[in-house]
């Protein structure tokens, strides 16, 4: 081949085909460019304000009790001035946070999820809060135990409860009582197997109305399916990472899934399980308690709710969201942070937010205020959910610390659910994989934690 | 082998050229190389590497991400699932929307509102497309399942069924498209010389002749840049896919671009998924130059 230069035609050409190729292919992993969040204030000043960026995932009516409790703060005092910035889910807040770290544009409050916040306190990303705490007076004796102590690792807390909820069984009291049953949740899963076929309507063979609806991956079925493992005796890992998908209860636990939509029949798969069930076309679900309030008032029918159907065992787990504080950012900032965690989480917010949302009061005394003596009388439902607490647990390592654990789980669910293959072996190869998916974060933690 | 271009001294007007040409390039050319090309052989590096986005450290682990990749059964599945999608939506979009050009290029009346309609879902957003369709798709209160019942079908359950899921993502994302190949398709008729028709007409040449020898071979540069071009957003995809079925079940709809970012963004496997990339990368590159290269020449340019 002799020399030559290319013509300027050929040279543009390349680079635009060698362009639209490289495009989609560094997207892959080049994290998404973060617009620049506002400049950090200087805070040493005496009568400046203290600039805080708080990233959440609350919009819709929850961000609109959200964004009031910011405004609430704001007005509250005269040194800190908090933005909340809605990032999307749960996932895309912590994708933009982990994007956040790269580019040293972090927000000082972040809110991350049961399988998000373990992430990043493996990476040495976020801060320990009891010296914090102990500065701005957040007493943290008085948070639910079951909620608080699962952002703690070894006497340390990192993690602060604030949208935090339990499943609950939620049912529709008209299709109740045209079936003529009792105006009450199934006690246990045998009774619900009676009651079902009364729930159920069919037009010819398709199933036109079903007694129970689980959701998919996406919606987090491995959340749900959390609490029924432990139902049924079994589990998803050990704390120390041994994962026990291939356990002799656990099996069992999915053999029943797979029965309610298959040889039972009665249950249906679905992707937006609110959607089944506000339409009428599935008469139950194990749902969270966080969107109590918007299924009571969209609903067309009256709502029941009642605790989780017990097998062997009560089985009920924890989850939703709590605040974090990075650790790469100012101490004076941190404590600014802090500042606003403590006044949002003090009883009376976290009764207000309760009420707002259906999330769980966090505080152990905002169950004892006036106005939230006076909400539980008017919402009975709501009582149930908070009552409900503490029998509810914090959840198996498999999902929640585990990264993509919970959708390792959920597909397999889905093979077992919906392909109707065989529990035991699907669980042998879920449980091959989060071993294999475990690895990195048992040789970060034991950096990390000795 | 021509050696045309350095065989000429180097010459002052020569060298002006070369300026203006950098001069002109210079900008893209830096918008190229900063979030294209940099970002390109960053990936090819993370390829080679164990790191998951918040690590300080890198490890060098050579081949190690290829093999996990290339001895995955997933990675395979995700391959064939690729292969079909790109298959049916191109082939889907390239048919289909010559048939509605061909249509809606008759003199018919309502043929000014018929364009509009059809090329309108082009201009949506496929979230929110996804987002209409999953409801279209419920086989219990959706659209499609009264549609189906009118003819006596029952609907499928589209979006939890593995079998039904690859079929309901392809007729979305060819519904969504199919205005832009319908409207570059009727700019291609319209560029169709009048006079050919009326020569193969003075010849004896029927409909289906004229359609035949002239109106297809008259669409072929057309019909060849839309292949260029759909192949290209097909194998992008990911907005439908990820509102409608997220990959699932299972893995039933996951293409290569969403096993990427499932890799890269919720297992932050940044090696695996630099691996994804790379091969996303390979076969987009080749496919492009061979289409360059070979298809060009047979198009016809009148």
């Amino acid at each position: 081949m002799s020399q030559r230069f290319m013509t300027r035609r050929e040279m543009l050409k390349l680079m635009t085909v060698g362009g639209g190729a490289a495009v989609l292919a560094a997207c892959g992993t080049a994290p998404a460019a973060q617009e620049p969040t506002s400049a950090p204030a200087v805070v040493s000043e005496t009568g400046s304000t203290v600039n805080l960026t708080y990233w959440g995932s609350y919009s819709g009516g929850l961000g609109e009790a959200e964004t009031a409790l910011v405004e609430k703060f704001n007005g509250s005092q005269d040194e800190i001035v908090v933005e909340y910035q809605f990032q999307g889910s749960y996932e895309d807040t912590a994708q933009k946070f982990t994007a956040g770290l790269q580019a040293d544009t972090i927000p000082e409050v972040v809110l991350l999820s049961d399988v998000w916040w373990f992430t990043f306190y493996v990476a040495g990303a976020i801060s320990p809060l009891d010296d914090l705490a102990a500065q701005t007076g957040l007493d943290l004796t008085d948070f639910e135990p079951v909620l608080l102590n699962e952002g703690n690792r070894q006497g340390v807390n990192y993690w602060i409860p604030f949208g935090r909820s339990t499943p609950l069984f939620y049912y529709n009291k008209d299709i109740w009582a045209e079936a003529g049953l009792e105006d009450r949740a199934p006690a246990n899963w045998a009774e619900f197997i009676e009651w079902a076929p009364q729930l159920v309507q069919k037009e010819g063979d398709t199933m036109t109305r079903a007694a129970f609806v689980h959701p998919n991956s996406a919606s987090y079925i491995a959340w749900l399916f959390q609490g029924v493992t432990w139902q049924f005796g079994g589990q998803y890992s050990l704390d120390d990472f041994t994962m026990t998908m291939t356990d002799e209860n656990t099996l069992r636990g999915a053999q029943f899934y797979q029965d309610t939509a298959n040889s039972l029949g009665w249950a249906l798969l679905a992707s937006d399980i609110s959607q089944e069930f506000l339409g009428g076309t599935a008469a139950s679900m194990m749902a969270s308690t966080g969107g109590l309030r918007s299924i009571s008032e969209t609903a067309s029918f009256e709502v029941g709710v009642g605790f989780l159907p017990e097998e062997t065992y009560f089985g009920c787990p924890t989850g939703g969201a709590g605040l974090a504080i990075p650790s790469s950012i100012p101490d004076e900032k941190k404590l600014a942070a802090m500042q606003y965690i403590t006044y949002v989480t003090n009883p009376e917010n976290a009764g207000f937010w309760a009420r707002e949302t259906g999330y769980m009061p966090t505080r152990i005394s905002a169950k004892q205020l006036p106005e939230m003596v006076q909400f539980f009388e008017e919402n009975p439902n709501f009582k149930t959910a908070v009552d409900q607490l503490p029998k509810t647990r914090a959840q198996d390592a498999a999902r929640v610390y585990v990264r993509n654990g919970d959708q390792i789980i959920g597909k397999g669910l889905e093979r077992i659910v919906v392909n109707n293959e065989a529990p035991a072996t699907v669980f042998a190869e879920i449980n091959d994989e989060l071993t294999k998916a475990a690895e990195p974060i048992l040789e970060d933690l034991k950096a990390i934690e000795g | 082998m021509t050696s045309r271009a350095i065989s000429f001294p180097w010459t002052k007007r020569k060298h002006r050229e070369w300026l203006l040409f950098g001069l002109l390039v210079g900008p893209n050319l830096a918008l190229f190389s900063i979030f294209t090309y940099w970002p390109l052989i960053y990936n090819f590096y993370l390829s080679f590497v164990r790191w998951n986005f918040l690590r300080p450290t890198k490890p060098w682990v050579w081949f190690n991400n290829y093999i996990d990749t290339f001895t995955d059964a997933k990675f395979w599945e995700i391959m064939g699932n690729t292969l079909v999608f790109t298959v049916a939506t191109v082939g889907g979009t390239l048919l289909l929307g010559l048939l509605l050009a061909l249509l809606i290029n008759q003199p018919l009346r309502f043929r000014d509102g018929a364009r509009a309609i059809v090329f309108s879902p082009v201009v949506m957003s496929g979230a929110v497309v996804a987002v209409v369709w999953s409801y279209i798709f419920d086989p219990r209160y959706g659209l499609l399942d009264q549609i189906l019942g009118w003819v006596g079908l029952n609907s499928p359950d589209w979006l939890v069924d593995p079998f039904w899921a690859m079929p309901a993502v392809i007729i979305v994302y060819i519904w969504k498209n199919i205005g832009y190949a319908v409207v570059i398709y009727l700019a291609g008729l319209q560029g169709i010389p009048r006079d050919l028709y009326e020569a193969a007409r003075v010849d004896g040449a029927g409909a289906w002749a004229q359609f035949w020898n002239v109106t297809l071979p008259g669409l072929s540069p057309v019909a060849f840049f839309l292949s260029v071009t759909s192949i290209l957003t097909s194998f992008q995809s990911f907005d439908i896919i990820k509102v409608l079925t997220n990959g699932g079940p299972v893995n039933a709809t996951s293409t290569l671009i969403l096993f990427l970012y499932e890799l890269g963004f919720v297992s932050y496997d940044a090696g695996e998924a630099g691996v994804v990339a790379m091969v996303l990368f390979t076969i987009m590159f080749i496919l492009t130059l061979i289409q360059l290269r070979y298809l060009e020449r047979q198009v016809s340019y009148g």
